[in-house]
């Protein structure tokens, strides 16, 4: 059985901004779903309308084999969502954020202490605090063990990463991965590249529509371009100069590297490549090739679909 | 649970609790002694048509007293008449002919009072005084003889002498309280939880939409129905106003007006974002027009027909005619229950209007 499955999802705001364009994908059950794309992209939009607050203006949503629209109140029941925004009482305490939530729910949380255990014994010491002044890492923890206290089977994730630091995001994917050994569902979108791999399988998403979905793996193993990638000491203006490039390529900066992927044969194009620099008076470092990444994998699956 | 979060979130914010609590005293005690100021030694003239020893009596009694400064004794109303023209005096007193004579053998006399309409709040303190003095009076006059001659003197009001619009203040402070409180505390509470996201994670438990609201709401009906109890009190006991009708039922009618203001405040959250926008259209839509056209401040009936056109439309008017009613000329239910019957259809229209917007999900 799926957990989740979506069928040709559309949905326009104000009858002029097309939030999500057909949007069909399944997840099954137990799985570790990654939603990527870029902020706009109808991330947002599309866990308002799986988490029975937004009603799609076309298409089918299942839940574990219930109907999102009508059996929502079913739905509600099984689905925990996390929110790209702390939304959580900041006057309330630790403690008592919780306590509301399992009342909520009609739910105890001695019976589902199990679940969230390890994640609430590192708030634990800060039970007493306000939730508001808790550090970010903290505040996303306290929101999962509110998201998971009525053990739902289905997790909503909205960029729980977003502005929290390198050590916390760690620690919270180590978690997700725990959650998911317990039966639990988990969808995710994330705006971070590097933890897309993290997950079972993952989505692009971009404009309102879904590119690819695939494995982390076999997406990277797609990967069309031969990719290569080398330094500048004036990257804007080699961005410029590479414009007048006729080779099939697709370049962009990432971090302090200029990223380059040819739709070539190599063997000829590479020396092209180093004369038309010389040409442009482009000085560079060594060019090396190197295995895409999911973000490059991305970019050119991007750049593939505004071909089309 | 809801109702115990929305406490708790009330106790935590100390200043906001502060406000709503000391408010009400704040604005009751503010409005009832600033209309008594220059309450003491109030100019006033005494017309005694009797001059005989017990209108001396009378006269040296209120001169005693600290509240007056009989500054005039005019011999005829004709002069009363110019010196309230000239606002030399705040209120006069005519006493009759024959007063000592009547006190002896009818045991009863009428003081006449004419007081000044154009300030009709210190006019009804200085009734008051009056109305202290002369029992006063009479209880002293009465020591002297046997309780079959005991003898009542009855004041009669002149100007003004149905007492409308007299008290005016208590009732309007009790209508700005309910909504302040009810209406702008609700719709403040509700827009909070759709401004911090929280109303999303509320709106996704399986609890109940109405549940919620009416969880959210309740504490502040609570808060401002103690805040009304705390204002009758002190108009009742520190202002002496009076409270003719049922005490139960008065509190009914604000039961019912608060249902009003609360509904309203509901109608407002489900159409602003932000606390602020919440906070705007509750001034501006209801607080304001509710000072203006309710016939608290000014009187209605000397505004333009648009106004008092208008004026029906809000709640305020509806609540503050019945209240006056009740706690002035004692009435009861089949007296003012149209003005209960239109509170209530409002209340219920606006909750519906509320719901209707709520169940969509969008």
């Amino acid at each position: 059985m799926n957990a989740l499955s979506v069928q040709k999802v559309s949905k326009v705001y104000n009858k002029t901004v097309q939030a999500l364009r057909d949007i069909t994908f399944e997840i099954r059950e137990g799985e570790l779903f990654g939603l990527v794309g870029p902020d706009g992209a109808g991330k947002s939009t599309l866990f308002n309308i799986l988490t029975t607050l937004l009603l799609p203006d076309s298409g089918d949503i299942k839940i574990l084999d219930m109907d999102l629209i009508a059996d929502y109140k079913a739905v509600r029941q099984v689905i925990g969502y996390l929110p790209g925004t702390f939304s959580l009482y900041p006057d309330l305490s630790v403690k008592e954020n919780l306590d509301f939530f399992a009342v909520m729910y009609k739910s105890d949380i001695e019976a589902n202490m199990d679940l969230i255990r390890p994640i609430w014994r590192q708030i634990e010491p800060f039970s007493k605090r306000k939730a508001g002044k808790l550090s970010g890492g903290m505040k996303q923890k306290l929101a999962l063990c509110c998201a998971l206290i009525h053990r739902p089977r289905i997790l909503f994730l909205d960029e729980p990463t977003t502005g929290v630091d390198p050590v916390s995001r760690k620690e919270f994917w180590e978690i997700l991965q725990a959650i998911r050994t317990q039966g639990i569902t988990v969808l995710v979108s994330t705006p971070y590249m590097d933890e897309a791999t993290l997950c079972d399988r993952i989505a692009l998403i971009q404009n309102g529509s879904i590119l690819g979905i695939d494995t982390p793996e076999a997406i990277m193993k797609h990967f069309r371009g031969s990719l290569y990638t080398f330094r500048s000491a004036d990257i804007f203006s080699l961005l410029n100069a590479l414009k007048q490039c006729p080779l099939q390529c697709n370049y962009y900066p990432y971090g302090e590297h200029c990223h380059i992927a040819f739709y070539e044969d190599m063997e000829k194009a590479m020396p092209q490549f180093l004369q038309f620099l010389e040409e442009q008076h482009q000085e560079h470092g060594e060019i090396t090739a190197i295995q895409p990444s999911i973000e490059d994998c991305f970019i050119e699956i991007v750049k593939m679909n505004s071909h089309e | 649970m809801i109702l115990k979060k929305e406490f708790i979130h009330i106790f935590r914010d100390r200043i906001t609790l502060l406000l709503v609590l000391a408010m009400p005293v704040a604005l009751v005690l503010l409005f009832g002694f600033t209309i008594s100021t220059d309450i003491h030694n109030a100019s006033i003239a005494v017309l005694d048509h009797a001059k005989d020893t017990q209108s001396q009596n009378f006269i040296q009694k209120l001169s005693s007293s600290n509240y007056f400064q009989i500054v005039s004794y005019p011999s005829t109303e004709a002069e009363i008449d110019f010196q309230f023209k000239e606002n030399n005096i705040k209120l006069a007193i005519i006493i009759p002919q024959n007063f000592e004579s009547q006190l002896e053998k009818e045991h009863s006399a009428t003081i006449q009072i004419i007081d000044d309409v154009s300030d009709l709040n210190i006019a009804s303190i200085l009734n008051n005084y009056v109305r202290s003095v002369t029992q006063d009076f009479q209880n002293e006059y009465n020591q002297h003889i046997t309780s079959a001659d005991a003898f009542s003197i009855t004041t009669k009001m002149e100007y003004n002498s149905n007492m409308e619009s007299v008290y005016m203040f208590v009732p309007g402070i009790i209508t700005l309280i309910m909504i302040l409180v009810t209406a702008l505390m609700s719709s403040i509470t509700l827009a909070r939880e759709k401004e911090t996201g929280t109303m999303r994670m509320l709106f996704i438990t399986p609890v109940n939409k109405i549940h919620i609201v009416i969880g959210k709401v309740i504490p502040y009906m609570i808060i401002s129905f103690l805040s009304t109890i705390v204002i009758i009190i002190i108009s009742v006991f520190v202002f002496k106003m009076p409270l003719n009708g049922s005490i139960l039922f008065l509190l009914l009618l604000c039961i019912i007006f608060m249902l009003t203001a609360a509904s309203f405040g509901m109608l407002i959250s489900t159409i602003s974002t932000t606390q602020l926008d919440a906070m705007m259209i509750t001034m501006m839509g209801l607080f304001l027009p509710t000072v203006l056209l309710s016939g608290f401040l000014f009187p209605l009936n000397s505004m333009p027909m648009i106004f008092q056109v208008l004026a029906n439309v809000f709640p305020a008017k509806w609540f503050i005619l019945a209240i006056k009613d009740v706690m002035i000329k004692g009435s009861g239910f089949f007296d003012v229950w149209p003005y209960l019957t239109i509170l209530f259809g409002m209340a219920v229209v606006f909750i519906s209007i509320s719901l209707k917007m709520l169940d969509k999900r969008n």
